[in-house]
């Protein structure tokens, strides 16, 4: 998958699995802040997003500190990603 | 009439002990009951500890674990009170969140496998919160009358307050009141799946805290009237001598950090203890051991208490027993009343580093004897915000409590239904019935909502969201400290059983943690008040297909004793697939009966006190004229108020074979009668469809006065609505 399959793909999953009615994956910016002032999302989101993550792209997210850090924006949760991916 | 209560029997099922002495021994002495869960596998769950209650016989089909439980502590309770349920109107109340699930999770299991097999849906006899009632009722009872709630981990806590505003109307002479919950894989899969649970038994208040650990139980006390109590020659353990409780409205599974909601409740239930911080000795904390939880209770305690909280020993239980949920609040207050009575303090077991940063004074490690403990205070907190404050005193004190007067005179503002027929306001629920509706006609909640904030409801708090949401404006009614209660037969049964069948399929690791606390049969009450901002008192009633009428009497106390000024009374029952099947199965002979299928159904009715209705200037379309609720066969009717002049109408849900027989022997037999399930189908929160329906027909000038009868299987409530 490329960078930006993966970031749609992310996006995607953020919209569906957080029950973002209404609202165009399209229109997450690759770097918004997710949480607090940006896409609004708590630490409840976090836990759904760690989890659909976990079982459609087979990559756990660590707990924590280190997910606060991967939960920043789409672009720092593909990254990741990626890195994880690619081994 | 004295306003006193006292606590005159406790009873407890603990994973330390069976028994009060049991538990209170190893309490004291600061032993610890978390370890491996051995009830039921837990491969693949993040955490598997647990505190689990050894011997817990269950009799037979229809029980579950909970009931056993509650059965064991509510019959030592009623023992220690020396209680005779032939010699007084002794009333029931339950609390708990969990019900006969573990028992479901079999039922579950088995359905995964055969989703045909429909023989082992008898095992789901024990599923809704009500069968714990039932079964009380059955070995122990009977009892005057039975209230089944939920409000999340304060719903123990709750059937306290329950009970304390049946004894202060004067409607029975004692309440045996608790609660109780079992251990499932669900509940464990859940708070798994929100990171909430420490992997080391749970550190409440030490800067290691991690999360908190479950735990399972029962505890039940007996209530009564002081001079009641003195007449029987019973003597107390401890007074009830305030609560107080109200909603948060900020989010579904975590609190509001600031804890303002919970110091103005603590300050409330001290001050209408008759007492002031300086008299409180001991709190009992909710203290679950989450990294929240303590820093938000601490905030509360602070601004609550003020200067004397650095006196104030603070302790929690969970360290010892875990958390047991809709039990929790029961137990913690049962221990609060004995530390009260023995002047001995119960510690934090296992605190080995104390966080600074809460500034509290704790009790680590081991329990201590101090000179007294005048009044003492027990928390408990619910997923929803949820919260309750209970005040514990020594019954020799010398202050009365403030109880304030008890409102007589209820009125209704608004109403609303929801259903197939569309939304109708206060008004138009009054036409419901004259005309034909479309039964399939499709109920789309979203069309009335704001998605985005809308996005954690489930379709029961969407139904509920709507309906409650239109009677509160055409009340003109500002949010603001209005409480809910809403009915709610089987709590969210499909949801339970797509979030197990996950885990049966893909391991426990894909328990979704958005789903989890839509699970727990509150979750509407809580969704409803975070999505439109009330922060009144709070929680979800059970009754069968009576839930909608439980929870309307419920909301008529709660503003009669001065909880709130204004409470919404209600019921959403979405259409169920799992219900469906299991009433079939269960009820085969009897399906011809049901007639009309289930539908989605949603109903809501505003209650305030004439005076706050005048003070704020609504426009009052009903009055409350009497409401009475019974168990068993109903010769409570004796005492329905005849009629007054002008039309007079009876409203009822369904057609009912037990109805016609009852209403011959009433003053109301002659009275036209007005079915509502032909008009939205079959549901289970149909009553509320009523009383909306009665309130309706009096606003729009269709009828002077109505009663609104709903029975169901050994239930029953009649409600009196008039113009005047």
């Amino acid at each position: 998958m490329s960078s930006a399959q993966l970031r749609g793909e992310l996006k995607r999953l953020i919209v569906t699995e957080l029950n973002l009615k209404g609202r165009d994956p399209a229109s997450i910016e690759d770097d918004a802040p997710l949480f607090g002032a940006g896409l609004g999302l708590d630490s409840l989101d976090a836990l759904q997003l760690a989890m659909s993550i976990e079982e459609q792209l087979h990559v756990r997210i660590p707990e924590g500190d280190e997910a606060r850090a991967i939960f920043q924006s789409v672009s720092t949760i593909a990254d990741y990603v990626a890195r994880i991916q690619a081994g | 009439m004295s306003t006193r209560l006292w606590v005159t029997g406790l009873g407890l099922v603990t994973p330390l002990g069976i028994g009060v002495e049991a538990t209170w021994e190893r309490l004291v002495r600061g032993d610890r009951a978390i370890r491996p869960i051995q009830l039921f596998d837990v491969a693949g769950q993040r955490v598997g500890l647990a505190g689990e209650v050894d011997g817990v016989e269950v009799p037979s089909p229809g029980w579950s674990r909970t009931s056993a439980m509650a059965a064991t502590a509510a019959e030592e309770a009623m023992r220690g009170a020396r209680l005779d349920v032939a010699r007084a109107r002794v009333g029931l109340v339950v609390g708990g969140t969990t019900g006969g699930m573990f028992e479901t999770e079999q039922v579950l299991a088995r359905l995964h496998a055969e989703p045909e097999c429909r023989e082992v849906l008898v095992g789901m006899l024990s599923h809704p919160l009500t069968s714990t009632g039932d079964r009380l009722d059955e070995r122990l009872g009977p009892f005057a009358r039975v209230r089944t709630l939920s409000s999340a981990c304060s719903s123990g806590a709750n059937a306290l307050v329950v009970a304390a505003g049946w004894l202060l109307a004067g409607e029975v002479d004692a309440v045996v009141a608790g609660g109780s919950d079992g251990l499932c894989r669900l509940t464990l899969s859940g708070f798994n799946a929100l990171g909430a649970l420490d992997v080391e038994p749970c550190r409440p208040f030490d800067r290691r805290r991690r999360g908190t650990s479950l735990g399972e139980g029962a505890g039940f006390v007996v209530l009564e009237r002081a001079e009641s109590a003195r007449a029987r020659g019973v003597v107390p353990i401890a007074e009830l001598a305030g609560w107080a409780l109200g909603a948060e409205a900020h989010h579904i599974t975590n609190p509001a950090p600031d804890g303002r909601v919970v110091a103005s409740l603590i300050e409330r239930a001290v001050a209408r203890a008759g007492l002031s911080p300086r008299d409180v000795d001991y709190v009992n904390a909710h203290g679950t051991g989450t990294p929240l939880n303590e820093p938000m209770e601490a905030a509360a305690l602070a601004l609550a208490l003020g200067g004397e909280l650095a006196r104030i020993p603070v302790s929690s239980s969970k360290a010892q027993l875990g958390h047991s949920l809709g039990a929790a609040g029961a137990i913690e207050a049962a221990i609060t009343a004995l530390v009260v009575s023995r002047r001995t303090l119960v510690p934090t077991a296992g605190l080995d580093e104390p966080d600074p940063a809460l500034g509290l004074t704790l009790v680590p490690q081991v329990g201590a004897v101090v000179p007294r403990v005048r009044a003492a205070l027990s928390n408990a907190f619910g997923f929803g915000g949820m919260d309750t404050v209970l005040v514990l005193a020594d019954p020799a004190r010398e202050t009365e409590p403030q109880r304030g007067p008890t409102a007589s005179s209820l009125v209704v503002t608004g109403a609303a239904i929801f259903a197939a027929c569309g939304l109708l306001g206060t008004d138009e629920c009054g036409a419901l019935v004259d005309g034909h509706h479309d039964l399939e006609a499709p109920v789309d909640p979203d069309a009335h909502l704001d998605l985005l904030r809308a996005r954690r409801l489930d379709r029961a708090a969407r139904l509920g969201a709507v309906a409650v949401g239109r009677a509160l404006a055409d009340a003109g009614a500002v949010s603001g400290a209005t409480g809910l209660v809403l009915g709610s037969a089987f709590g969210n049964v499909d949801g339970s059983a797509a979030f197990m069948h996950r885990i049966f399929d893909k391991g426990a690791r894909s328990a979704s943690p958005a789903e989890f606390p839509n699970l727990v049969p509150s979750s509407l009450v809580g969704h409803v008040s975070i999505y439109l901002g009330l922060q009144g008192p709070a929680f979800a009633t059970a009754d069968l297909a009576t839930s909608g009428e439980s929870a309307f009497v419920q909301a008529l106390q709660l503003v009669a004793t001065g909880e709130a000024a204004r409470v919404v009374a209600g019921a959403a029952e979405p259409r169920s697939d799992i219900v469906e099947r299991i009433l079939a199965a269960l009820f085969a002979h009897a399906t011809s009966q049901r007639g009309t299928a289930r539908n989605d159904v949603a109903a809501a009715i505003v209650i305030e006190t004439e005076a706050e209705a005048r003070k704020r200037g609504g426009r009052v379309v009903a009055r409350v004229r009497q409401a009475l609720e019974w168990r068993g066969e109903g010769s409570l009717i004796a005492e329905l108020a005849a009629p007054r002049e002008g039309r007079a109408e009876v409203v009822l849900a369904r057609a009912n074979g037990g109805t016609g027989p009852l209403l011959a022997g009433t003053p109301w037999g002659a009275c036209p009668r007005l079915v509502c399930s032909e008009a939205v189908g079959e549901s289970d929160g149909l009553g509320a469809v009523a009383i909306a329906v009665a309130v309706g027909r009096i606003a729009s000038g269709r009828t002077e006065q109505a009663l609104v009868l709903g029975l169901a299987r050994g239930r029953g409530y009649a409600i009196v609505l008039g113009r005047e």
